[in-house]
């Protein structure tokens, strides 16, 4: 008697995995972050001199040069930016004050396995009030959750590089 | 005999892996390659299932396959901590494998004693193993990931420690994966008296046999589009024939190189590794006719020409 039926040992389950989701669209988020409020579509292209720069302050990668940005009526601007998560690609909108402050982020798009706590209300907080002049470092200014330690850094990163490319493309 | 009581050893086996799988959780992990480790791992509370295929295949003469399973669950502890348990199984078919023409078992069997021209088939049970990874440090908020590794396993007849470092650097906003990892595994098999064996000599009763595998691995590989990498793992392995690291107990050296690629998805990933041996083979132990190296590449019982592996988990 031989025993082969050993190597049929099989792991035989179907997944019931969901999590990967939509959270906002882009008209959504617009009226989340700036509710009631009239925007114009305004996006930007980046000269490779301002790629450059962006990426000498920042120390981040710029991998799109076009900015996705609306003016806001009153004052401010709606960006839509997307960072690299742990398979795919994360995409979350700021919105600026007319000052060029963070008012508020949200996660638009999230279709990783894990790491979905970079959704929490008081983690995104964090980001509210910062300005291309600050740290914005992960495990500095910025508090790192435990378990989504890569969609965090990638946040932060994406953060930092889209108030660099106010300061020096936009205002 | 080594087989009896196999069936029920299947059932246990099949029964916690089907139980664990119903398990549920939100949280997963992934092994990006095959062979070697990266410091990645699962979030506190987090579980995983994960099921390991190695196909071992061809010497330098005869045939040689040895296919190797292991069906392992994954535990986050805490967020720097994380365990596993493990079952070992393994299946061999090997005939005139030897470098002098005759048939011998790969290690994972070599308790036993197949005659010349035996065709030698066999399965078993191999072990248990536990597994427990420490990071020190992260790779996304470190300049260098690093992390700890200790599996010990134990089976009939079979005691092994396996400790690893692990370091991982990425690099390109972390699509690109590197990770170097040392391992000594430390291993002690009773093996019965060998019918073959000149009399007075150790192996002619039953003892006890030590080894120690001294192992260096080099993986890299590129998320070139979503969930998707592509990459290599590269590894050299070297045996002793004693606990002791030294000089004089050093018996094979071998090489390994071959493509690696990944799917990491939100419900499951697969990885494959090809590793083919490389020319540059040692065998420090014999010489002439006697060494286990042939045109450049090892035959000694832990080697073979070409291995497969693949491992999938699933989240769920």
């Amino acid at each position: 008697m031989r025993n082969e039926a050993w190597i049929w040992l099989p792991v035989a389950a179907v997944s019931t995995s969901v999590y990967a989701k939509t959270y906002f669209t882009v008209e959504q988020a617009q009226q989340a972050i700036f509710p009631g409020a009239k925007m114009t579509q305004a996006f930007v292209k980046l000269t490779d001199a301002q790629v450059k720069e962006i990426e000498r302050r920042t120390g981040v990668n710029v991998r799109f040069d076009e900015i996705r940005l609306w003016k806001v009526a009153d004052g401010g601007y709606f960006v839509v930016d997307e960072v690299v998560g742990k398979h795919e690609f994360i995409t979350y909108a700021l919105g600026l004050n007319a000052d060029g402050s963070v008012k508020q982020i949200e996660i638009m798009d999230y279709r990783e396995s894990y790491g979905y706590q970079v959704r929490n209300a008081d983690w995104r907080a964090q980001f509210t009030g910062k300005t291309a002049a600050s740290t914005l470092k992960l495990e500095g200014d910025i508090r790192n959750i435990s378990g989504a330690t890569l969609s965090c850094r990638h946040i932060v990163d994406g953060v930092k590089r889209v108030l660099a490319t106010y300061d020096i493309a936009v205002k | 005999m080594q087989r009896k009581g196999m069936a029920s050893w299947r059932g246990v086996v099949a029964t916690v892996g089907f139980a664990l799988i119903g398990a549920s959780t939100a949280y997963a992990e992934e092994s990006q390659f095959a062979y070697v480790y990266t410091t990645d791992l699962l979030p506190k509370g987090a579980k995983e299932v994960e099921q390991w295929a190695t196909w071992r295949h061809g010497r330098s003469q005869g045939d040689f396959d040895v296919l190797e399973g292991r069906t392992e669950v994954e535990y986050g502890v805490t967020d720097k901590f994380q365990a596993a348990l493990y079952a070992n199984y393994a299946w061999a078919r090997t005939y005139h494998n030897n470098v002098d023409g005759t048939t011998a078992p790969p290690e994972s069997f070599a308790e036993a004693f197949p005659g010349a021209d035996d065709k030698f088939v066999d399965s078993k049970f191999v072990g248990v193993s536990l597994e427990g990874i420490y990071r020190v440090l992260s790779p996304y908020t470190d300049p260098v990931g690093l992390a700890i590794y200790l599996e010990p396993t134990v089976g009939k007849d079979l005691w092994e420690m396996e400790t690893r470092l692990i370091l991982q650097k990425n690099f390109l906003d972390d699509r690109l994966i590197t990770s170097f990892n040392v391992t000594v595994g430390q291993e002690a098999r009773r093996l019965p008296a060998d019918p073959s064996a000149a009399p007075g000599d150790v192996e002619a009763a039953e003892h006890w046999d030590h080894e120690t595998d001294v192992n260096f691995g080099f993986a890299a590989s590129y998320r070139f589009v979503s969930n998707w990498s592509v990459g290599a793992e590269f590894l050299n392995e070297r045996e002793f024939s004693s606990f002791a690291i030294k000089s004089d107990t050093r018996t094979n050296v071998a090489w390994y190189f071959g493509p690696t690629v990944h799917y990491g998805g939100k419900d499951f990933f697969v990885t494959a590794t090809f590793l083919a041996q490389l020319k540059g083979a040692k065998d420090y132990a014999n010489s002439g006719p006697d060494s286990f190296v042939v045109n450049g590449i090892s035959n000694a019982d832990d080697f073979e020409k070409y291995r497969l592996r693949i491992k999938a988990g699933i989240y769920f």
